[in-house]
């Protein structure tokens, strides 16, 4: 009773909550059912708003010895909000003022707790553009930079790092620290910002993220490019990128799991044709310009057997085609055991989609999988019937060791989170595990700030 | 089989911004797009077309800025593409827009039908296309999110509120449809790319002189007056915080939801 009252005094009574059925929809992330972790029993979710009540409930937590779990949106899918110990909850989401939109700078600063369509909806209205889309407008800003979240719209631009000029954070230890700023160049020392990106939580609290901004784009076309067969439509990616034609995303997707998500989103597929479908996504200043990327990107589609390719230009159908995409997940996620995050040089993703299918062959089993066909990063969907077949976690090891094989990691941009920890034995360097151990040990002498998420 | 389709270009309003001191559209917030029930109308017309034969013309009237857009249409199944464009045709009002119109259809000559959207995103009246029939002195029938047509005649199922009905005509005859009477389909991308090179055919107002009155246009032709326009204000979101349960709070907030759900009756049972 007394760290509750002690957390009320620090962020207000109406901030700390104990009762289970008022913490319930905080104890769990959009992890599959089948390898979520089990929150604890005993936690108490606070709801601070400023930096400086974060710094006091840490130093708290310090002095009490209690671990404290960090929730931004709840979107992520490794398990990474889930408070896994007894103690506190640190919800951001009263961090979520959008603080300064730099049009001089091109930069935007917003609190941690801003969910991520409210700032895309801030840039868009000053008339400016924020590249990177992890899908989900849900997540928080905070989440985006402690995961570095990925998404479509990777090939032209990059991850969220790429877009992090400057973090506000706040040591386990309870110290208020600046990283960057609003800057292009900084070599001052260490690059402790890019740490904190995709820590996970474990090495601070994001409270505040500086992110730089493009000019928006005025022209903007997405082509559905059908295949009757799925290598003939990997392979033509690498031909895509080496052509000089650098668009703004390149999806791959299957005919039956696309249209499950269309058919629950109440939509239609637009393609009629073909079984296999790239989604390519350009940009450009004008509409001559995407139509010069179009013209090169089609003659490649077309040498390599491509059997139709549809144009969007609305607005509306462009949105609906990536809602399509987007919502993939979560339309067959009540029938998914885990969903994978394997990534592969990009060249080499036909043959990594090969592999799995070999692995699914030998096990008698499907594995649907789709992703980020220039980016080399693949979403095997493990299905539910392997928990049954008691096959998860062999099927799920063996893709892992043929990426790691490829030279390719495990996660690409869903994290480590909690689900991902037990499997980094497959890799062979176990010296990169121990350094990380060290710098967490640095970071956090008690071991605090998100125990057992994000680093072994 | 000749279908005109009518067409509006409108700003895409999911982007649009409002002159809330003007009470106006500010036109230039926003990217001019086809009205997206127009759309619909089109997609109708090249499904005829693919059973029946024949052509399909597509009339807009608005400014010279969106015959690149117009394009989009030949891409969709359209044969050509004519625009009605000319300072005289400014500040129509929807009598005014439907008499350019069908004096614009009198001089395209011969046709079967005439299909158009319900209404259109930014006016919202449904007006234009019912008026334009009323000109040409033809049947119409609104709102079909159905159409059965042969080479007799045209059978069009409608949503008329809380019922369905089913009216048959002869041809000519003009029908505007809803967004349920299909998905548009997207264009092929060459089929997209060649329509970019192909011309939009402009009609001004001399060229419509022959069959028309010319002080019918634009603004003179416009008995409707606007006065003012409100722009609402979004309420933005507000909470409220019960700090212990209590018969009152749930009280409150049943009454609440109650209100939400149906706002004009009282507070009913939601247990």
């Amino acid at each position: 009773m007394s760290m509750v009252s002690d957390l009320a005094a620090i962020v207000g009574e109406d901030w700390v909550i104990t009762a289970r059925e008022q913490t319930a929809r905080y104890l769990a992330d959009e992890t599959a059912d089948a390898v979520r972790p089990r929150p604890a029993e005993n936690v108490v979710l606070i709801k601070p708003s400023s930096a400086e009540e974060v710094a006091e409930v840490l130093k708290l937590a310090n002095r009490e010895k209690t671990p404290v779990f960090v929730r931004g949106g709840g979107t992520g899918i490794c398990g990474g909000a889930v408070p896994i110990a007894d103690g506190i909850l640190l919800s951001t989401e009263r961090l979520d003022g959008i603080l300064e939109i730099d049009k001089d700078n091109l930069m935007v600063v917003a609190g941690a707790g801003v969910p991520f369509g409210n700032m895309l909806k801030a840039v868009e209205e000053a008339g400016l553009f924020f590249p990177p889309h992890p899908g989900d407008e849900g997540a928080h800003v905070g989440g985006l930079v402690a995961c570095n979240a990925g998404g479509t719209r990777a090939v032209k631009y990059g991850v969220i790092r790429n877009f992090v000029r400057g973090l506000e954070v706040v040591t386990p230890t309870g110290d208020i620290i600046n990283l960057g700023g609003k800057l292009l160049k900084n070599n001052q020392g260490f690059d402790l910002m890019h740490l904190l990106i995709n820590s996970g939580g474990a090495l601070g609290v994001i409270t505040k993220v500086i992110f730089r901004l493009c000019p928006k784009f005025n022209s903007s076309g997405t082509l559905i490019i059908s295949y009757d067969e799925r290598h003939k439509a990997i392979n033509t990616v690498p031909k895509i990128l080496q052509s000089g034609v650098v668009p703004l995303a390149i999806e791959y997707v299957e005919r039956d799991v696309i249209e499950i998500s269309a058919k629950r989103l109440n939509m239609e597929w637009p393609a009629k044709k073909g079984n296999t479908f790239l989604i390519v996504i350009l940009t450009g200043d004008s509409e001559d310009e995407v139509y010069a990327q179009g013209e090169k990107v089609s003659t490649i589609c077309e040498g390599n057997n491509a059997v139709d390719i549809l144009i969007a230009e609305r607005r509306e159908e462009q949105a609906n085609i990536l809602k399509i995409r987007s919502e993939v997940y979560s339309s067959l996620k009540s029938n998914i055991a885990d969903v994978l995050d394997i990534t592969v040089p990009p060249a080499s993703i036909g043959e990594m989609m090969d592999k799995v299918d070999e692995i699914a062959a030998k096990f008698n089993i499907k594995i649907p999988t789709y992703g980020h066909a220039a980016d080399g990063n693949l979403h095997p969907h493990l299905l539910a019937d392997l928990v049954e077949k008691g096959l998860l976690r062999e099927v799920k090891r063996q893709i892992y060791a043929e990426a790691i094989k490829m030279g390719g990691v495990i996660t690409g941009e869903h994290g480590l989170g909690v689900i991902r920890l037990p499997d980094l034995d497959l890799y062979p360097d176990k010296k990169m595990w121990e350094l990380m151990r060290g710098i967490k040990a640095v970071f956090d002498p008690n071991n605090i700030l998100s125990p057992g998420i994000g680093v072994l | 089989m000749v279908i005109i389709v009518l067409v509006k270009y409108v700003p895409d309003m999911s982007r649009v911004r409002f002159d809330v001191d003007r009470g106006r559209v500010d036109r230039s917030s926003a990217d001019l797009e086809i009205n997206p029930f127009d759309l619909n109308a089109l997609e109708a017309a090249v499904c005829i077309k693919e059973e029946l034969g024949g052509q399909i013309f597509v009339l807009s009237m608005g400014p010279r800025r969106t015959e690149s857009a117009l394009k989009d249409t030949l891409a969709r199944g359209a044969d050509d593409a004519f625009l009605l464009e000319d300072r005289k045709f400014a500040g129509a009002d929807t009598l005014a827009t439907s008499y350019t119109i069908a004096s614009a259809v009198r001089q395209l000559g011969h046709f079967d039908l005439i299909l158009c959207g319900e209404k259109t995103v930014d006016g919202d009246t449904g007006q234009v296309g019912p008026e334009v029939a009323e000109h040409l002195d033809i049947p119409h029938i609104a709102c079909a999110y159905e159409l059965n047509v042969t080479r007799e005649n045209v059978t069009a199922t409608c949503d008329i509120g809380m019922e369905r009905c089913t009216f048959k005509t002869s041809f000519p005859a003009l029908i505007t449809v809803t967004k349920d009477i299909n998905i548009p389909r997207l264009p092929t991308f060459r089929d997209r790319a060649r329509a970019r090179q192909m011309a939009v055919q402009m009609m001004g107002a001399a060229v419509l002189s022959g069959n028309a009155d010319v002080t019918r246009f634009g603004v003179q032709g416009s008995p409707t007056k606007v006065y003012k326009v409100i722009v609402p204000s979004g309420e933005g979101r507000k909470g409220k915080i019960f700090r212990q349960a209590s018969d009152e709070a749930v009280n409150e907030v049943s009454e609440r939801i109650c209100h939400l759900v149906s706002p004009n009756n009282g507070a009913g049972d939601i247990s």
